[in-house]
């Protein structure tokens, strides 16, 4: 490559290594060792935490993360499927537009905006003082439950299902249905046998883009969950605040184990990479 | 013998918003015959073939099909298969599924009657004769493209002229009645494409079924078609067989778009006599008023170069050209420029005669 553009890259690479990968090394060594915090005085190797990782507050975390991002996926997928699909198909002269509605929320802050759902998942309010005010009683308290943390992880990830979905339709030569009709296919079939294998590309990315920020996030269930349910994240989220940075540490590697797991199979399956772009 | 009209187009017009695409299209097709859409881009050419593999509705007219108006039926409906412009070859799929896809999707009831299996009743035994039909008809679609041992290819790792002959063996094993093609030939390159032209004609023949072929170039018509439709602007210019249209256009646009011509102004005199460029000459019969201003059109072929003497018209040469069998001048007649081809070698601005036989003289209407 040109001598000059490897000048421009120095300081990516410089700030890849002070802010990525010199910090994971600190977490690797930190998973093996017992330690007051982030100080190395007094510290020792230790297998401590691997312990830790049996217990079965853990291992019930992981599962509740692996469950609420299978649900969310696959729930994720059918709406996001349907969205993407009928705007496909639509007749709008700008699709675009359209697709712009469905990211618009992503543009508020996603702590105000889980904070504002669970504000309306409450007995009491804005919405039911609305209602009431015109006659209806709404109460739906569903804070605190799996389907509100099921909802609020929905909400805020469908958009990464519905846009590699639509891109991945829109990539689709039409030749290719009329192709399908010629050969004797009806609207139904042509769907199942051409455009539906045709957009699973989109529909993987979709899913990657969903399951990995679903399992490993920790502010959607402590809002919506009030610290009913707990995921890995905030298992996590709790170790580091209460200082225990060797067992934060580990549980953040394997979470990072699964994520390269993930990235790797897809890599494999997808060998032009089209699948991440 | 009456040949069978197996497809009729009646006064069918299509628009596309305040456009006239197709306007009044009358055309008869018969069985076990090529014919080939001939005209520019834009010409009504592929809205036509579109409008009979179902693709789109005329606006008005109907689409006759073995005697029932098919004008509403969708395509998986018809008798008819297509080889796509570009192919639409299904990218998820190697050689033999794309080859097998048509029979594969259909149901039971139409198979067995398809490979007619109507002894068979046990249901396993059906299904299991069936997967095993559809395996003999792909590998003798196959062979019969010449693609033998591509089975398990996939889609991207053929060439362009491979991805042509999986999509004609794709269509033909559902065994249509009639086959269109678009425009199938044009993103292969010039020896391939030729090639291309006569295995098409070869197998349009082996098989029996009628092929209606669209294209731009007038050649591939000439080579493969037994009838030709000439179309400019939505509307048919003329119909006819190669040979009919190259020695018989009937304007100025076919005469100019079939082959390379001379046209020439001039006057029918009366019944026999023609004057263009100053000169009589003979003609066959053609029923024009006397007196009344035509068209001529001569072929650059169909001139003779005689001593300067025996001469009807006499020129200079202002260019030479050497073909190969023969030489492509062109001559400067007081000021008018012609055409001809010639086995005679002449140096540039050497003097020249011309003459031309009665029956090479071809006469228009303005």
């Amino acid at each position: 490559m040109n001598k000059e553009f490897k000048i421009l890259a120095k300081p990516y690479i410089v700030w890849l290594f002070l802010l990525a990968i010199l910090p994971i090394f600190v977490m690797i060594m930190l998973s093996f060792m017992f330690s007051e915090g982030l100080t190395f005085e007094e510290s020792f190797f230790t297998f401590n935490q691997f312990t830790l990782l049996g217990e079965s507050s853990t291992l019930e975390a992981f599962k509740n993360s692996v469950v609420f991002a299978t649900l969310t996926t696959v729930i994720s997928f059918v709406l996001g499927y349907f969205v993407a699909y009928n705007v496909f198909k639509s007749k709008f002269k700008n699709k675009f537009l359209i697709l712009t509605l469905f990211i618009l929320p992503m543009w508020s802050n996603l702590l105000l905006r889980t904070e504002a759902l669970g504000n309306l998942m409450e007995n009491n309010n804005i919405l039911s003082d609305l209602l009431a005010g015109i006659g209806i009683t709404l109460s739906i308290g569903i804070k605190g439950t799996p389907l509100a943390v099921i909802i609020g992880l929905v909400f805020t990830y469908l958009p990464f299902m519905i846009l590699p979905i639509y891109t991945a339709l829109e990539k689709i030569d039409y030749s290719l249905e009329e192709a399908a009709l010629d050969l004797g296919l009806t609207n139904m079939q042509k769907f199942w046998k051409v455009i539906f294998p045709l957009s699973l590309k989109g529909v993987a990315t979709g899913s990657i883009l969903v399951f990995l920020p679903s399992m490993s996030g920790f502010a959607i269930p402590e809002i919506l969950g009030s610290g009913n349910i707990l995921l890995i994240g905030n298992v996590i989220e709790q170790s580091f605040k209460i200082m225990d940075y060797n067992l934060g540490s580990l549980l953040a590697i394997v979470i990072l184990f699964f994520i390269l797991g993930a990235l790797y199979i897809v890599s494999k399956v997808d060998k032009e990479g089209e699948t991440l772009l | 013998m009456e040949k069978k009209v197996i497809i009729e187009l009646s006064h069918i017009t299509k628009q596309f918003d305040e456009d006239i695409v197709v306007n009044d299209l009358n055309l008869k097709i018969y069985e076990n015959e090529f014919i080939t859409l001939l005209g520019p881009s834009g010409c009504g050419k592929t809205t036509t073939l579109r409008m009979i593999g179902g693709f789109e509705k005329p606006n008005t007219g109907e689409i006759i099909i073995n005697g029932k108006v098919f004008n509403d039926l969708p395509p998986y409906a018809r008798p008819i298969n297509t080889v796509f412009q570009r192919y639409a070859l299904f990218p998820h799929l190697n050689v033999f599924e794309n080859v097998a896809f048509g029979l594969k999707n259909r149901g039971d009831d139409y198979l067995v009657k398809f490979f007619q299996l109507e002894a068979i009743t046990d249901k396993k035994v059906l299904k299991e004769t069936i997967k095993g039909k559809i395996r003999e008809a792909v590998i003798e679609a196959l062979k019969l493209v010449k693609l033998t041992g591509f089975e398990v290819r996939k889609i991207t790792q053929i060439s362009g002229g491979q991805a042509q002959r999986v999509a004609l063996a794709r269509a033909i094993i559902n065994r249509p009645q009639i086959l269109l093609l678009d425009e199938p030939l044009a993103a292969l390159d010039l020896k391939l494409r030729q090639n291309m032209q006569y295995e098409l004609k070869e197998m349009q023949r082996k098989l029996g079924i009628t092929f209606i072929f669209v294209t731009h170039d007038q050649e591939e018509a000439m080579t493969m078609s037994d009838r030709i439709v000439v179309m400019k602007d939505g509307l048919v210019q003329q119909m006819g067989t190669p040979k009919y249209i190259y020695n018989e256009p009937v304007n100025r646009y076919v005469a100019n778009f079939i082959g390379e011509s001379n046209i020439l102004p001039g006057v029918y005199l009366k019944k026999n006599l023609v004057n263009f460029m100053g000169v009589d000459f003979d003609t066959t019969d053609y029923t024009f008023s006397d007196g009344e201003a035509v068209d001529v059109v001569i072929r650059p072929e169909d001139f003779d170069v005689v001593e300067l003497d025996k001469a009807k018209l006499t020129g200079t040469v202002t260019s030479s050209i050497f073909k190969g069998v023969h030489n492509e001048l062109t001559i400067d007649i007081k000021g008018v420029e012609l055409s001809v081809n010639t086995y005679e070698n002449y140096q540039v601005g050497e003097p020249i005669g011309l003459k031309v036989d009665p029956y090479e003289i071809h006469l228009m209407k303005v």
